[in-house]
Formats: C-alpha cells, structure tokens, sequence
C-alpha cells in the first residue's frame, strides 16, 4: 500500500473515532512518520478533493464521504429548502448552512452576518432543524440560544452564562455552575450579537472552536470536551476590525441578504406568508386593497424583514380591530391602517411599475389570503411593454409631487392614469373590411364616388377619415340615392344649426353635392347637404366625443359651501373639471332648486347621462323627477361622501357608463338600499339600427338582418334616426318600457349598459351578424328553459324566474369581478330556480361541508353574493341561509374563468 | 345493469333530471339504473358505468376525470341546453352513447 493512502486510511478511522477533524499530528503520531510529510500527503489528497481541510491551529482533515447523508435531506423536503427565497437570494446562505451542518463529521462552526431583522436567529433555528433532518444530530438534540448583548455590561457574566462557573471563581460564585455550552452537548448553541463577548469571552470561544474544549471560569486544571456546534451570529459590518477575527477564526460565514436586496417578488412571498400567518391567528380570510399591499412591497424598511412582519401584524391588528368594534363584515386592509411610513411606500410606484404590474396582472382590487390555501397567487412574469404609458405616469406623479399632493391622493390619479390607458388599449383594436364585401351591398360606383369625395374633404378640412366613416357615408349615399330616385323628399330637421355649427363642412359638402350630382345625375337637395356635412364633421364629432360623451357629475348638497368644498377637492385629485357643485342654502325652497337643477342637468348631459350626488331630503328626489320631465338618465346617490364624489369623477372622466359609475357609488354607501328592477318578462325583443336618418343605413341594415334572420320572426327590427342624441336616448328609453333591446346596429358608435353595440362595419363582414345570431339564440335559448321550469315549478313561475337569475347572476359576475361560461351559468339558474322554488314551498336547507371554516374563508365573497340575492329573497318571500350561500359561492368561485 | 350518475352540488335540480331520463328510458324499454348524488357522496359510488355532471359543478371534471377515466368510467358535463330544458331522453341518449 503506499503512503499516501494509508495516509487516507488513518485518517478516515481517526476521524470515526474522534468524531471531528483530524490533525497531521495525530496521523503522524499513529504511524511514526514526520508530520510535514503527512501534510505533504494531506495536502496532495485535499488536491485529488478527497480530504477537506478546516483552517485552524493546527489545520485539521476530514475526509470527504460520499454525499449519502448530503442527498438524503437534501431530496427530501428541508426545513432550509423551504424558507421564502430559498431559490432566490437565500440560494448561497442555504448551500452554505447544508454544507456547515452536513460537514462530516462534526460539521462546521458558523458565523451569520446580517443586518437587523433579516432573520438570523430564524435562520440559525432552521440550520438546527435540518441537523435533525439530516440525521447529524440526535432527535433530541439541544438548541440553545444566548444573545450576547442581554449582559453585556457584565463581560464576567456572560463568560459564566457560556462556559460555566467554578465556585470561587469570583465574590458571589458561591458553587459550580455549568455553562451553556455544556448544556448543548451534542446540539447547537445559537450565541447572538457575538460581537458583544469580551476578548476574553471571544477567546474562550476561539480555544473551544480549534480545540474542541472549554474551561469553565475559575477553572485551571480540568478541561471539559464537548460536542456542540456553534452558531454566532451578528449585525457588525463584515468589514469591521471586529470581525476580521471572527471571520477568521470561525470557519464558515454565511451572510444573510437585506430586505432591499431581495427581489419584489420575494418580499411579495413574505408579506403573503406575515398576512396568512395572521389569518391563521384570527382563523378567519384577511383581505387586503392593492394600494395598501403596494405600500408594503415597496415602503423603505430599515429594519428588514423583522419590521416587515410587525409593520404587517399592526395593520392586521387594526383591520381586526375595525372588523370587531365598526362591525365590518371582513377584516380588510386598507390604506388607512398602514403605519405612516408604510405608507409612503406608494410614492414609490413608478420606479418599480414593472414588477408591480407584472405581480397584480389579473388580479382584482381586494386580494384575499387565507392560511389555508397553501398556494399564493401565481405570478406571471411577462413584461409589458407598455414605455409610452410609463413616461406619462412618470411625469404626472412628478407634477403631482411638486405640487405637494398626498400619496394617497397621487395613488388616486394614478390608478386613473392606468385605467384610461386600457381604455386606450382596447379602444385601438381595429376593423378589417374589405371593399369588396362591402360591395356586395352598396354598387361600386358609389364606393368610388365616397372614396373620391373623402379623399377631397380629406384635403379641404385637413382631417382623416377613418373606414367607419367611409362605410357609414357609402351606406347612407346608397340610401340617397334610392330615395331621390324614387321621387321622395329628404329632410333635416337641423339643417340651420349645422350650418352654423360646421360651417367649413357645410361648404365643402355643397361641393361635394356636386361631384354626387354630375355622376349620379340627380340633383341633391339642401337637406341633404346637411347630412353630408354631419358626416364630414362627424369625426370632429368623434374626438370631441372623448371629451364630451361622459356621464355628468353633479353634486348637490345642503349648505352655502359643502357641494362646492367637495367639487374643488375631488376635481383637483382627478385633475379634470368635470364634475359640478350646486350649493343649496337653507332657506332655499326645493322648487327653486329643482328648476337649477334641471336646468344645469340640460346642460350638462352629453347622451350618456347625469350622476346626481346629493346628501339628503328632498334632493333625493330630484333624479327620478327630472328623468320624466326631460327623458335624460339621472341616478341619484345619496348620503355623498368626498370620497365617492372623487371616484364617480375618476370613473366619469375615464367614460365609464352611468350604471357602472352608479353602482360603484352604491356599493361604497353602506346605508343604501337597493332599488327594484323592472323585469323584463313579457318583454318584446327588439333590435335597433340607427343612422342619422334613420332611413337611409339603417333601414339598409334592417333589411340584412332581417334577411338572416328571416326565420325569427319574433324579433323586431327598428331603424331610428340618431340627429340628436337625447332624443335618441329617450326614444330608447320609451321602447325599453316594452321591449327587451337586444342590439343596437348602428354607423355611429351609441354604448349605452346593458345594450350590445354592432357597429355597422361588422354586420357588413358578417361577425356582426354572428353577434346577432349569438343573442337571438342566446335568449331563444333561455325562454325554453324557462318553459320548461313553467312544468317543474310548483310554487314560482319558471319564466319569471329564469329572467331574475339572469339579472342575479350577472350582478354577482360584476361584483365579484369573476366570469363563469353561459352553460355554467344554465347550471346555476337551474340550481337556484329549484332552491328558491323548495324554499318557497317551506323546504330545508341542505347542510354545507365545513360550513364555518369557509365563512371565514370566504367571508367577502359571501357577503356580496347575499347582497346580491336580496332583491330576490324579498321578491319571493324567502330567506336563503347560509348552507345555501355557501353553495352558491362555491359554484360561483370554482367556475371561473380566468380573464 | 348499467348505473348513470348524475352529480350536482346539493341534489337540488338534478333529482328531477334523473326522474326524466327514467321515464325516457321506461319509453325506450332499457333496463338502466340512474340516480343523482351531491358531491361529496361520489366516491361512495365506485362501481357507475358513466358519470354526469351538472353544468354547475363544471369544476369537478377534470378532478373526476382524472380520477375515474383511468377505471374505464367515462365523466361528461350534461349539455346546458338539455339539462336547462330538462330533455331527460336526450341526456339518456348521451349518457349511452358514452358507456359504449
């Protein structure tokens, strides 16, 4: 055998007795060689990696094994592997506290470096957990934590609390006293802020970390051997003279990150790990605004992850406190039980915009966490490329700082900045027709004369035309011509108000009546010329639409200066003058204010309809009053707040729809109550097509529809003239009354809620013709499920039913944010049309699985789904429990589609 | 005998669907077992040719499938309009065209 293996050999049994590192002495000793031939051998082994060396006095040697121990915990799920951010900034901490833990034999003494609060002791606590795991250390091990700085006045004492006391050693040591150390044979003895032991202390600690023993103070003969792991701890800069010794004396040193060097999602994994934490204390879901959980993702935490934890625990605190003493229905988090300087992590935002959107991608407003979904939210990680969008926001939070705005308020406008620019988004998704399908409608002379007069008007008013327009005009053009070929007389109402009001397109459009005179060989009339000119202008009608066509705010409220204090506030935030304040003094009589009212409501409507926000008495009354009299859509929210004016005035200005504007209003209210809906049972189906006219396209658009839907006899098709918008409006308002509207098909862009909008365009390249096969079938579809309950039903009426659902369900897919496929939906209605109709006829309920455990799970989503059922629990005298909800929310929650 | 199993989530509607496809199956003189369980009774059932689910509890299906596909026990949701229509002979129908 050579040398050098036996060398190897000694060693290996050396080490298997000792149970630590070995020296060249000891090998030296055993075979009778020189030592400095033994570390010569030894050196060359620790080249072939087969010995590991630990530098010391003296230099000791350990065989490296076969990784058996190593891969045994380390396949297996470890207390190490599964601390947050063990594949992230904790991945080299984690390999190097395995690599001390699992160092045959003994494993190494370690030191962690860290700032305060980023989880040393946690640390240290699971490297003793993993000793276990790996099997290194008996079950029953010791851990024993000293921190250094409790005695730190006392260097004797804490010298005595580690390694002991002999009786005598100083006044008062009145007997033999046994250290920590000694307490922690053959586990681990954690020793915090090490840097606050004496240099005796520290080279106590040092004797015992290169010899392997002690001696207790007071003590000169005797030395005591034990086997105990040290890991010491401390927040001294790395670099400090201090430390230079205990890095060099301590073999391994393992530095722990700082929260800011962390990456977002890392702290993000955190928060949710503090807030479900929580949630497992008051056993109950916590639920949580995104701004405030944006706050805790980006404030400065000095004090790392220890301050990130009780930052979280005192805003869950008082979110509880808030859940118990207001009795809030959930606990929910919101801004205003952030710390201060919590808080201000919202200022922040835009030099993390990326990571922030990139974690709340898909996400509602409320995030809930509950501690027994085990799996967070999965986070994706694409990248928006959205620069353009970000630079506006840039400078808007710029401008906003500057001028001494609140975080919470900039957090407003942002949010508003973010929305509108979807709104942008979704608005730029373009049509793609050809020509020569819309050719086959309108004759191609026709095409090319709008072609050429676009082209023209183009050059004269200096402004483009887009396809809707050149679509619209050939449709309207085809019509025209028809009609004056007919002999019949066209005419506009409005003639002289366009003439006054576009007087360029007005001149270009008798120039244009021209070129359609000499190729058609007619002669069009002055009324016509109006039209084309509407037409023409119409674009500028478009873009003055993104700031004209917005739903009103106007808040009126008691008082000489309360609507107008609440406007000025609420319009700054929002940054638009948008919304308007009327101030009623006391001793004004309500009919005098009406007619203000009324009036300004005139003025101020734009076809989509006026939010009044008022705060009580009869005020209350004045939407529903002015709807009759002048047909414009007024909702009235009462009992107004600052708040709910600015978020109306946000939702407006980003043209939200009244309904959803008025809705959200509500749903901050907390004294509301919620109003009756006009069902729409027995209601004719219809469908509207709309052109300025209302002759010339939309009659056109008539006649196709028709032809594909020939078969359905049931629907009638009603073309109306869309010259003024209110009027328009009202008109549809009154065959709302009767008739279920199922589409309006129009040239012109008319959104009104609960309406689907076809533009012409499409039903000209057939998908609007799909649309409207889709609805019709859709609600064919439900009038049969609605006769068949008629047979089933014994105590409620099966069609009725059917139609209320639909409303019920649709509300609660808003209010929960979620969506659910339509043959889900065919399955809920039957669900609830056969609960409502057992609970009508006295029936019980059923019982629900761990019905407690998901009211507090769930206690939100609950909530809003009741809400939700109340109009028809009131409308058919019945109380659905809580079993029942349960379901309910369960079919909602387990359906959804991702969006 | 071939067992159908309808599942839905309290046994609310599809007691009655069950009712229908046996009054179709009575029509078409096939001998054939169906009844309907709520979800948390369906492991008790482990020895169905075919199981239905009601378009409410959509989200069991690829959990079941998983789970009985590989026994050779085929899992489908009921067609919304016929379940909506409670047209019991055409879900019958499906049902066996889906044990064959």
């Amino acid at each position: 055998m050579k040398k050098i293996d036996q060398v190897y050999e000694i060693l290996i049994e050396l080490e298997e007795k000792e149970k630590r590192g070995i020296s060249a002495i000891e090998i030296s000793k055993v075979l009778g060689t020189d030592r400095a031939n033994i570390s010569r051998y030894l050196n060359k082994l620790y080249k072939d990696q087969k010995v590991e060396k630990i530098n010391g006095r003296p230099v000791l040697y350990k065989a490296i094994k076969s990784e058996s121990i190593y891969k045994r915990t380390v396949e297996n799920n470890n207390s190490l592997d599964k601390i947050i951010g063990a594949q992230l900034s904790l991945r080299t901490p984690i390999q190097q506290a395995k690599a001390a833990i699992l160092y045959p034999p003994n494993g190494l003494h370690t030191l962690i470096l860290g700032e305060t609060g980023v989880g040393k002791s946690m640390f240290a606590e699971l490297m003793y957990q993993f000793a276990k795991e790996a099997k290194v250390i008996p079950e029953d091990a010791p851990f024993i934590q000293f921190n250094c700085a409790d005695y730190a006045e006392n260097p004797q004492l804490i010298i005595s609390q580690i390694f002991g006391v002999k009786k005598g050693a100083y006044t008062g040591a009145d007997r033999d006293k046994e250290g920590l150390l000694k307490k922690a044979d053959s586990g681990i003895l954690f020793l915090d802020e090490v840097h606050r032991l004496s240099p005796q202390g520290q080279e106590m600690l040092f004797t015992y970390i290169d010899k392997g023993f002690f001696r207790p103070l007071g003590e000169t003969e005797k030395v005591i051997y034990v086997n105990v792991r040290i890991i010491a701890a401390t927040t001294e800069d790395p670099q400090s003279y201090l430390l230079k010794t205990f890095t060099r004396r301590i073999p391994m040193t393992i530095v722990l990150p700082s929260l800011k060097d962390k990456g977002m999602m890392e702290r993000y994994s955190l928060i949710e790990s503090f807030i479900k934490e929580e949630s497992k204390r008051i056993g109950k879901s916590i639920y949580i605004n995104k701004n405030s959980l944006i706050s805790l993702l980006l404030y400065d935490c000095p004090n790392n992850i220890g301050q990130l934890k009780s930052d979280i625990q005192l805003a869950c605190a008082k979110a509880f406190v808030n859940y118990k003493s207001k009795q809030e229905e959930y606990i929910l988090i919101t801004q205003a039980d952030l710390p201060q300087h919590v808080k201000r992590g919202l200022m922040k935002i835009k030099q993390n915009r990326e990571d922030i959107e990139r974690i709340f991608e898909g996400k509602g407003d409320i995030l809930r966490f509950y501690y027994k979904d085990d799996k967070g939210y999965e986070i994706n990680y694409q990248y928006n490329d959205n620069e353009g969008f970000y630079d506006i926001i840039e400078k808007k939070l710029e401008d906003l700082k500057n001028t001494g705005t609140k975080d919470e308020e900039i957090n407003h406008i942002i949010n508003l900045a973010i929305e509108s620019h979807f709104q942008k988004y979704i608005k730029n998704l373009s049509l793609n027709i050809k020509k020569k399908e819309i050719s086959e409608i309108v004759n191609m002379e026709i095409l090319q004369v709008v072609e050429e007069i676009l082209s023209f008007a183009s050059k004269r008013l200096k402004k483009e035309y887009d396809e809707k327009i050149y679509f619209g005009l050939a449709l309207h053009l085809h019509g025209c011509i028809e009609r004056l070929k007919n002999g019949n007389k066209i005419y506009h109402p409005k003639l002289n108000m366009i003439r006054v009001e576009y007087p360029d397109e007005f001149l270009v459009a008798m120039e244009i009546a021209k070129i359609i005179d000499n190729k058609f060989n007619i002669e069009t009339p002055l009324d016509e010329i109006g039209y084309l000119a509407m037409f023409l202008a119409s674009n500028t009608l478009d873009s003055e639409d993104e700031e004209k066509d917005k739903v009103g705010i106007l808040v009126i409220m008691h008082g000489k200066s309360t609507a107008s204090s609440m406007v000025e506030v609420a319009n700054t935030l929002v940054g638009v003058q948008h919304a308007k304040a009327l101030d009623m003094p006391l001793n004004m009589k309500p009919q005098v204010m009406y007619e203000i009212v009324k009036q300004h409501v005139r003025e101020m409507d734009r076809g989509k309809g006026i939010i009044l926000m008022v705060d009580m008495g009869s005020l209350t009354n004045f939407g529903d009053m002015i709807y009759e009299e002048t047909g414009i859509i007024v909702k009235t929210i009462d009992m107004v707040s600052t708040p709910m004016v600015i978020d109306a005035c946000r939702k407006a200005v980003l043209g939200r729809e009244l309904d959803e504007i008025y809705t959200s209003c509500r749903e901050m209210n907390f004294y509301n109550k919620p109003i009756e809906r006009k069902s729409d049972l027995n209601k004719k189906n219809i469908i509207i097509t709309a052109c300025f006219t209302g002759e010339g396209a939309s009659e056109r658009l008539k006649r196709i529809i028709q032809e594909k839907l020939h078969e359905k006899n049931s629907i009638e098709i009603i073309p109306l003239n869309i010259l003024d918008r209110r009027e328009f409006l009202c008109k549809i308002n009154q065959y709302k009354e009767k008739h279920k509207i199922l589409a309006i098909v129009s040239t012109i862009d008319i959104h009104l809620d609960g309406i689907q909008f076809i533009s012409a365009t499409e039903v000209l390249n057939g998908e609007g013709i799909k649309k409207i096969m889709d609805i019709v079938k859709e609600e064919e579809m439900y009038l049969n499920v609605g006769k068949s309950l008629k047979e089933h039903m014994k105590y409620i009426d099966g069609g009725k039913i059917v139609d209320d659902l639909r409303y019920t369900i649709d509300d609660i897919q808003v209010k929960l944010n979620i969506q659910v496929v339509d043959e889900v939906k065919i399955g809920i209605i039957l669900h609830l049309s056969f609960l409502i109709d057992k609970l009508c006829g006295g029936g019980k309920e059923v019982n629900f699985h761990n019905l407690e455990e998901y009211k507090d799970q769930y206690s939100r989503e609950l909530i809003i789904i009741k809400d939700c059922l109340r109009p028809l629990e009131r409308n058919y005298n019945i109380e659905i429990g809580e079993n029942e909800l349960a379901y309910i929310c369960k079919m909602f929650l387990l359906n959804r589609e991702d969006m | 005998m071939k067992k159908i199993m309808l599942v839905c989530s309290a046994g609310m509607s599809t007691s009655l669907m069950v009712e229908k496809m046996k009054e179709a199956a009575q029509n078409r003189n096939i001998e054939v077992e169906i009844f309907a369980v709520p979800e948390a009774e369906i492991k008790n059932h482990n020895d169905v040719n075919v199981i239905l689910l009601g378009p409410q509890v959509r989200f069991l299906l690829n959990k079941l499938k998983t789970m009985m596909e590989p026994r050779g026990i085929p899992v489908a949701v009921i067609d919304s309009i016929k379940y909506g229509t409670m047209n019991g002979d055409a879900v019958l129908e499906d049902a066996l065209r889906l044990i064959d």
